[in-house]
Order: C-alpha cells, then structure tokens, then sequence
C-alpha cells in the first residue's frame, strides 16, 4: 500500500511469540521471518498452533508475551494498520451465502476501501481471476468447494495488499482445483505480494519457497523444503521430514 | 469512521434481512399475527356472561328481575329452567359462569314490603370475569331494588326517597371500555422489542457462527463502523413495523389517537434504537444463534409483554416486581404509548419517560460498542 | 426392538443432563413462569389509587374521605384543588379516579337534600377501571346508608349489599355466592393454567430442537443408517421429553400447592391421564415441527410461530368465551383449550369425569391424530 514503515526486507518478524489460554499453550515461543514477494508454508497437524498463530498476525487475536511485526507494524499495538495492509482468507472462507458473487465482490470491496477508481476494474480483475464471470449473479452458496475457494481468495486480495494470509484455503478441495489454486498463488507472489499459508497437506509443502513445521504449538522445522528433505537423505519426502521432527521432539520431551 | 465501510455494512444487512425468511417472519408475520390477535381475537370485555336462572317463584316479580338480567348486555341467559344440580353441572363444565337462584316466596316479600332475597352464584375460576360480574349482577339487582321500592312508595303516595348521595360515574379516555384501545398501544411496544433485540440478537452470533465474523474482523472495519450499519438496516425494518402497527391498529382496528403523533414518533425511534442495542449486545455475547434467541426471548420480549403494563397493571404487582419493571424500557415506552393514544396527553407529562428512555438508548449503545471489539480473544 | 429404544433413551437423557442449555430449559421457565403468575402478574385490583377534590371542606365530606380510607383498597395519591388538577391527577397517572365533591355537598347533605358527587375514573385499562368505578359506588352506597339511618331513624334504614334499604318498603339484595376462588384471586385462575403452557413448551420444544440437532450435526444421518426402525427412533426421541415435561408438571403442581396454596380439589388420577393425552399431541406437534425444519433456527422461530397464538387463544387469560365466533370457532382445534378446561376443572372445581369427559375425548383424539399424522411424516431419510 505505500503508506507507513517498511525499510525492513521482511514482511513478516516473528519474534518468541506465545498464547496462551488459561493453562493450554497453543503458541509456544514461536519465532521466524518470512521475506518480501516470498512464498511461506505453515505446517502441521490440525490443533498444532497454525490457525492460532496465523490470527494472531492478522490483528484477530492478542499476543500473550513475544512480538510480530506484519508489513512493519505491531500486531499488538497497531493491529489497525496491520489490517490495512494484509488479505485474510479464514479457514471456513467466510462469504455469505445469500450474497451473489457479485454483491460479496463489492461488499468486501467497500470494507477494504478499494478506491472508487479502481473498483470496477478490480472487481473485474477477481471474476477472472476466479473464473466466476458467467457466474456473477449466481447465489455464493450455490458455488462448489473449489469456486468458492477462488472467489474468497478474491475477495480476499481486492485491495491488492502486500501480504496475504491465507488459512487452509484448500481443505475440502479436490486435487485438480487445489493446484489451480496454487497457480493463483504463484502468480499473486510473482507480482510481488508476499503469501502464508498454512496447510495441513503435506504435499503442498513441495510448493512453498519456505516452511516452518509446526506441532504442538512449536515450530520443529523451518527452511526450504529441498534443505529439510536433503538433511535427512536423496530419497527423503515432506512426510520423512515431518515424521522426523516430530520424533525427535518427542523424544526431547522424554528427556 | 469511514462512511465507505458503514454503508458496505448498511447494504449488506439489507440484503440479508430481504432475503432471509427468519428475519422476514419474525419481523412481518409475527407482529402481524400478534396484533390480529389482540385486535380481532383477544379481549378482556366481558359481556354476554352466561347465566342460568333457577326460578323457583315463578311470580310477576321473580318475571321481571329475570327481564332486568335478559335486557342487559352483560349477560347472557342459556337457561331459564335451571335447577341447583343443573346449574352446578353447568358451572362444573365451565358453560356457566353465573347462576341466579329466586327462591320461593321472592313475589309475596316484596308484595309485603320484605327484603327479598336473591342468590348469585359465581364461578370464581375465571377471577376477572367473576369480579366483573358481581359488579354487573349487584348493580342489576339494586336497580330493580329501588324501582320496587319506588313503585311501592309511589303507591302509597308517599315522596320518594332519595339517595343522599348521588354518583355520576364518567369513564374518562375510554368511554366505550374497550379493551383493545389500551392493548394494542402497548402491544406495539413488545412488537418493536421482538422484531429489535430478538432479530439484532441473532444477526451477529450468525455471523460468528458462519465464520464470517472473523473475516469481517481482519478487515479495516471499524466496530463502530459495523455496529451503525447494522443499526441502521434493522431500524428501517422496525420503523417499517410500526407504520404496519400503526396502519393495522388504526386503519382496521379503529383505536383512536388523541395525543401528538411527533411525540409517538420520536419516542418509538429511541425506544427501538435502545432495542437494537441491546439486541446487538446480546448478539456480541452470545456465540450461538440459539443462546442469543434464548437470551433476547428472556430479556426482552417477555419483560415486555409482562412487565411493561401492557396487559396486566403494574399497580397491582408486588413492590419489588414494580421495581424490577423499571429497569425495562417497555415500561416506560408502554406509558408514553397509552398516554399519547388513549389519554392525549403530551411531553408535559411524559418527558420523565422519555428522558429514561433518552439515557438508556445511550448507556447500550455505548456498551455495545465497547463490547464489540476488533478481537476475536 | 425394545434393547435399541432403550439405547436411544439412554443416550438422549444423557445428552439431555449433559447440556446446561437442556437442563436450564427444563427447569427454568417453569420456575420462572409461576414465580411470575404467581407473584407478579394478576389482573385483580386490590390497589386503586384515589383522587381527592374537595370542594366543600366540610364535616361531611370529610366523613365521605374517610369511608374511603377505612378501606383497603383505596389510597389517596392526590389531592386536587381545582378540576384542571383533577384531570391533571388522571393525566399523569397519579390516580386511578379522582372523586370530586361539589361545593354544598355537607350543607345538602344536612339538609337531606339530594346531592351529587362526580367520579372521573381513567378507562385506559377497561378492565380495572369497571371493578375500580364499582368499589367506589360501593363505598358511596356504604356512606348512603350511614346518612340515610342517621337522618331518619336507625329503625327505618338498614344497610344493605346494594345500599340502603327503607325498612318499611320493600327491597331486593343479593346474596354472592362464589365457589371455588372466593377471594377471587386471579393466581387462582392464571397458576394452574401454566401446567398447560409448561408440558407445551418443554416437550414440544425440546422434542423439536432434539431431533433437529441431530439432523443439524450430522449425527442424525448416522442413526438413520442403523437397523433402528423409525417408530423406534421416534419413540426414544419423544419419551425423554414426555418424562420431563411430566416432572415439570409435578413440580409446578407442587410449587403451586406448597407455595401459593392453589387448591386442589379433584382426582390426582384425572389429571395426570389428561396430562399424558395432551403429552401425545404435544409430542406429535414436536415431530412435526422437526420434520419441517432444518436447523434448530427454524425449528425455534416455528416452534414459537405456533406456541404463542396457541397459547393466547387457549383461554389462559382472554376467556374464549369473549373472542370473536368464528375464532372461537378455531379454538375448537386447539388441544389447549382442553387441556386448560381440565385443568382448572380438577384444581378449582374439583370437576369429575362426567363434567369433562367431552374434553377428554377430544383431547385423545387430538392427541392420537397429531401423533399419527406426525409419525407418518418421519421417515428415516434426510430430506
């Protein structure tokens, strides 16, 4: 967006960031930076902590101790500006259903403050990008898993923002729509928006420049997924890896 | 606060209430049910009691008091040859709620210039209307009293007597005593609370229910932002509802307004927007669209309905039930509703129960702005 | 068939003491509403706020204040002294009825000439203000009397119910009788109905919400893959909620008893097999509702649809006797209306089965065809 600070390289400082709640730790001294125009991976099991963490940089939630920046801002003390500055795509894709394509388009683009100039042409821009031109006055919740997915993802960078989180976007999604939807990704980060994704499809893992493997709210993991694969031998896969980590995790915990 | 963002809120909500049944439902069918229940069905007048009559005189007297109780509105005879068994069977099945019993010598003591006797027997199962029907009953029976005692007098040539005291009863705002020119004013007051607090109540707990709450979260929205657009879509929709209590009380049901019709408006925007707020608050702390139906059904509608004065006085509850019912705003809204409508009366005397309604549209509002933060913990 | 209807039972009253969403609506509103018809609401008048404008001031007028403050049902809340403050004194509400008293008023009255006196009651509320507008003509009456047999002779006057009567000339009274709620207390009448509203509310409520649940996470869908037959499933579905509405009853009933000493005057037996026929059409209503709705949402926003007009049109506070014919003509359709004639039958009037037979046939055919027609919709698919 232009405005406000952004010397550092990184759009994403993640510094021994935890949450808590109550006794459970969902978010244990988690730290990582994610690179300008770079494509991030979170991974894990479900309840590993991803979700938490990744709202916890949208501004959603508050830190317990340990610090993130997002595009240069605080998450705990500027999380208005954090918003300003990211697309969030939520685990449940969160359109309304009673909308049509269309009407959602300019709903989100009103509350994104899309400028008048550009909304028009951005809105045309998405329902390409979404494929849903034809479908532009169809009922949202009429849409399939995969056209609602792009159309969120839609929905979701209107504004152009420079980074963009996207949480689980493609579970529940059939193969074929989630690669599509991973090219969408590729050419979001090629036109310079930084992406974060978290999954828990290991196979995905093979897409993202970097990653960050999470269990139990730590990270057991972080690097590209060649070098994780490397250090473990030439036939290694994502799920060695993983596998892996989380033996040797569990094995520091018997300790 | 960016006007972009509110009126992206404002047209959303809109969307959502037109095309939604729920929200179609509660706010135009139900009102519309409620008020042609109160207006055409439901009613506290009584008249045509029925009554059996146990005559076991069979005089010119006995005759004419049973005319007395046969040329009155208030009652209704099905039965001229009752017996005590009959009657009581009658009561028993609730087809009868008054039993006159002349007894034998009715005729030949009032002949003799005697205090006659008559039984009255009342079903007092259904209170109210007993109540009211011994009042009915006396009165009958004391007029036909004095014009025996009259006619008798006259015959002896002797001046009549007077009464010391004569009462003239004026009923003043209702002269007719139709019960549904003072319901149908309160009623309106549960209607705007139902379609206010019970449809705010579930707008946000749906949204954080389909997870579009959280979305909406991660945006630059403001929650004042979407606090007002969300006010402001369902205040369209509950003045809709007055004007459609306002055409169907007075257009069809013919209750008369005698006050001033800027007080009425001015008083049902604040109390609806206190309404919205509150509702809005519910909706912020229930998570669940059924916990918020729960809770706005409790706090708001049935205060309403039971403890605004609507139906049932609040002269006549217990002191600490009155105390609680000031908390509510129904009851105050209910005074202003019945003043304006039936007593024509004006700020003058209302102001008290507006400025309460004044604070507390304020005080919600302000805590549910508080309350709906940008968090989501 | 029975083992699977047990499991189905197990389950659901697990569930049922599990939620506290469950256990608050079982006890809740049947606290809540008799703490509310028994204490807060009624529609009796035992206190009616008097105006006062005395435009004479004298012996006798004083005397006419004092008639009235030796009752108590009135008190004085206003004084007036002129008629734009009496209207004043109704306007605001400070009184009920202001009684205004000419200005020769004691002088009239000694010289046992007829005077008048004016009562301007508010007939806002219809209902109060005919029983408010008859007490005061029954006070005025009481001081008619006094007058007459102090001006005349004690011998010649006496009191009566209806007024004075001249002891030389003829004169008609009448003795009240009021059986079964003699002080006339509106409780009385109202308490006993919330039996009806309460079995209404619970079964049919929880019935509803019970079997749409499941339908609405998806747990409904795996029992219907079971060899579970449908009446199996109905019945393990609607005879937890049978069972809690009838302890509610008996908790109302004895909350009624024990603490508002409601009587009870008829056959325990009675009402407990009326209760179980009005259980089967609550139940049936319960079914039907579920097999309209998807989500608890519809089944709550329906199920409150049709409870309130049902409600109101069931003779609990606007006697049906009153409503227009043809809609009395609907409450013939209405199990309700039975159920609350039995009801208060068997509290207040200690009404056999010869006095409500009628009733209680309907109320089994109703209960019967709903419950049927009901089942016959609830097929083990999920549409």
């Amino acid at each position: 967006m232009g405005n406000g600070p952004q010397p550092e390289p990184y759009a994403v400082v993640v510094d021994q960031l935890v949450k808590r709640f109550g006794d459970f730790v969902a978010v244990d001294h988690v730290s990582l930076s994610v690179a300008q125009g770079e494509i991030f991976c979170f991974l894990g099991p479900n309840g590993a902590g991803k979700s938490t963490t990744i709202r916890i940089l949208c501004g959603l939630l508050a830190p317990t101790s340990g610090k993130a920046t997002v595009h240069g801002y605080d998450v705990a003390t500027q999380s208005e500006e954090v918003k300003r500055s990211i697309g969030y795509m939520s685990q449940k894709f969160s359109l309304y259903d009673d909308l049509t394509v269309n009407e959602n388009i300019e709903f989100f683009s009103g509350v994104y403050g899309v400028p008048k100039a550009r909304r028009q042409s951005r809105k045309e821009e998405v329902l390409k990008m979404a494929g849903l031109e034809d479908r532009a006055n169809d009922a949202t919740g009429l849409l399939t898993g995969g056209w609602k997915q792009r159309l969120a993802l839609g929905c979701a960078i209107l504004h152009e923002p420079p980074i963009v989180f996207l949480d689980e976007p493609t579970s529940g999604v059939d193969p074929i729509a989630r690669r599509h939807f991973w090219d969408l990704i590729y050419e979001m980060a090629e036109r310079g928006s930084t992406v974060f994704v978290t999954t828990h499809y290991m196979e995905e893992a093979e897409y993202c420049q970097r990653l960050a493997l999470m269990y139990r709210g730590k990270i057991i993991a972080l690097g590209a997924p060649d070098d994780l694969k490397r250090e473990l031998g030439p036939d290694a896969k994502m799920e060695d890896v993983f596998i892996t980590s989380i033996e040797r995790e569990e094995a520091k915990d018997d300790q | 606060m960016k006007f972009r963002r509110f009126y992206a809120i404002f047209r959303k909500e809109g969307m959502h209430i037109v095309r939604d049944w729920r929200s179609l439902g509660l706010a135009l069918a139900i009102p519309a049910m409620l008020l042609l229940l109160f207006g055409y069905a439901l009613t506290l007048d009584v008249d045509k009691i029925p009554t059996a009559v146990y005559d076991q005189d069979r005089t010119p007297q006995s005759r004419d008091l049973i005319a007395h109780f046969q040329g009155s509105r208030y009652f209704h005879i099905t039965d001229l040859n009752a017996t005590y068994s009959s009657i009581e069977k009658s009561i028993n099945k609730s087809n009868v709620i008054v039993g006159i019993v002349i007894p034998k010598d009715f005729g030949r003591t009032i002949l003799s210039s005697g205090a006659a006797q008559v039984q009255l027997i009342l079903d007092g199962a259904d209170s109210n209307t007993a109540s009211i029907a011994i009042g009915y009953a006396n009165a009958l029976v004391a007029t036909y009293s004095g014009e025996v005692r009259d006619r008798e007098l006259s015959r002896r040539g002797t001046p009549k007597v007077k009464l010391p005291v004569d009462v003239r009863v004026r009923m003043l705002y209702n002269p007719e005593l139709k019960s549904k020119n003072f319901i149908i004013p309160g009623l309106i007051s549960v209607i705007l609370m139902l379609v206010a607090a019970m449809l705010t109540s579930l707008t946000i707990a749906r949204e954080w229910e389909s997870g579009t709450m959280e979305q909406l979260l991660s945006t630059p929205v403001r929650p004042i932002e979407l606090l007002m657009g969300k006010l402001c879509a369902y205040f369209v929709l509950g003045m809709a509802d007055m004007v459609l209590a306002l055409v169907l009380g007075m257009g069809v049901f013919k209750v008369p307004l005698h006050g001033s019709t800027l007080l009425l408006g001015i008083s049902s925007m604040l109390y609806l927007f206190g309404a919205l707020c509150w509702g809005i608050l519910i909706s912020t702390i229930a998570r669940s669209q059924q916990v918020a139906f729960q809770i706005s059904l409790l706090t708001s509608f049935l205060p309403a309905f039971l403890l605004s004065g609507f139906i049932y006085s609040l002269d006549n509850m217990p002191w600490i039930i009155q105390q609680i019912s000031r908390i509510f705003p129904a009851r105050y809204f209910v005074a202003i509703l019945q003043g304006v409508f039936l007593k024509g009366i004006g700020f003058g005397l209302l102001w008290s129960n507006l400025l309460f309604l004044l604070i507390y549209a304020m005080v919600v509002f302000v805590i549910a702005n508080k309350k709906l933060r940008p968090k989501i913990a | 068939m029975w083992e699977r209807i047990y499991e189905i039972l197990k389950k659901e009253i697990r569930q049922a003491l599990r939620d506290p969403k469950l256990r608050a609506t079982m006890f809740f509103p049947p606290v809540m509403q008799i703490l509310v018809f028994g204490f807060a609401v009624s529609l009796d008048v035992n206190n009616v706020k008097l105006g006062w404008l005395d435009m004479d001031q004298t012996e006798q007028s004083r005397s006419l204040l004092h008639g009235f403050q030796g009752t108590s049902y009135f008190s004085l809340t206003g004084v007036a002294h002129s008629e734009k403050e009496a209207q004043a004194l109704l306007d605001n509400g400070t009184a009920d009825a202001v009684v205004r008293v000419p200005y020769n008023f004691g002088a009239d009255v000694s010289k046992m000439k007829q005077t008048e006196v004016q009562v301007l009651v508010d007939g806002s509320n219809s209902n109060t203000a005919s029983i408010v507008s008859n007490y005061i003509t029954s006070v005025i009456s009481g001081f008619n009397a006094k007058t007459l047999s102090s001006q005349r002779g004690a011998r010649l006057v006496a009191a009566s119910r209806n007024g004075p009567v001249l002891l030389a000339a003829p004169s008609v009274e009448a003795e009240t009788r009021v059986w079964f709620n003699p002080d006339l207390k509106s409780r009385n009448y109202f308490i006993p109905g919330i039996l009806v509203n309460i079995i209404m509310i619970v079964t049919l409520n929880l019935t509803a919400m019970s079997i749409v649940r499941e339908k609405e996470i998806g747990t409904m869908e795996q029992i219907m893959v079971t060899p579970i037959r449908p009446i199996e499933l109905m019945i393990g579905k609607t005879l937890p909620f049978a069972l809690i509405g009838f302890i509610d009853s008996v908790f109302v009933t004895v909350l009624a008893l024990l603490i508002f000493h409601v009587p009870f005057r008829g056959s325990a037996l009675l009402l407990i097999g009326a209760a179980a026929l009005f259980l089967l059409s609550m139940l049936g209503m319960g079914l039907f509702l579920s097999t309209i709705s998807h989500t608890q949402q519809q089944a709550s926003m329906t199920s409150f649809f049709f409870i309130q007009p049902a409600f109101m049109l069931s003779g609990f506070t606007f006697p049906i006797r009153n409503m227009p014919a043809p809609i009395q003509w609907l409450t013939y359709l209405n199990p309700l209306r039975y159920f609350m004639d039995i009801v208060r039958g068997v509290f207040l009037k200690g009404a056999g089965i010869d006095a409500l037979w009628s009733q209680m046939l309907l109320l089994g055919i109703f209960g019967v065809a709903i419950l049927v027609s009901s089942a016959l919709r609830f097929h083990k698919r999920l549409d």
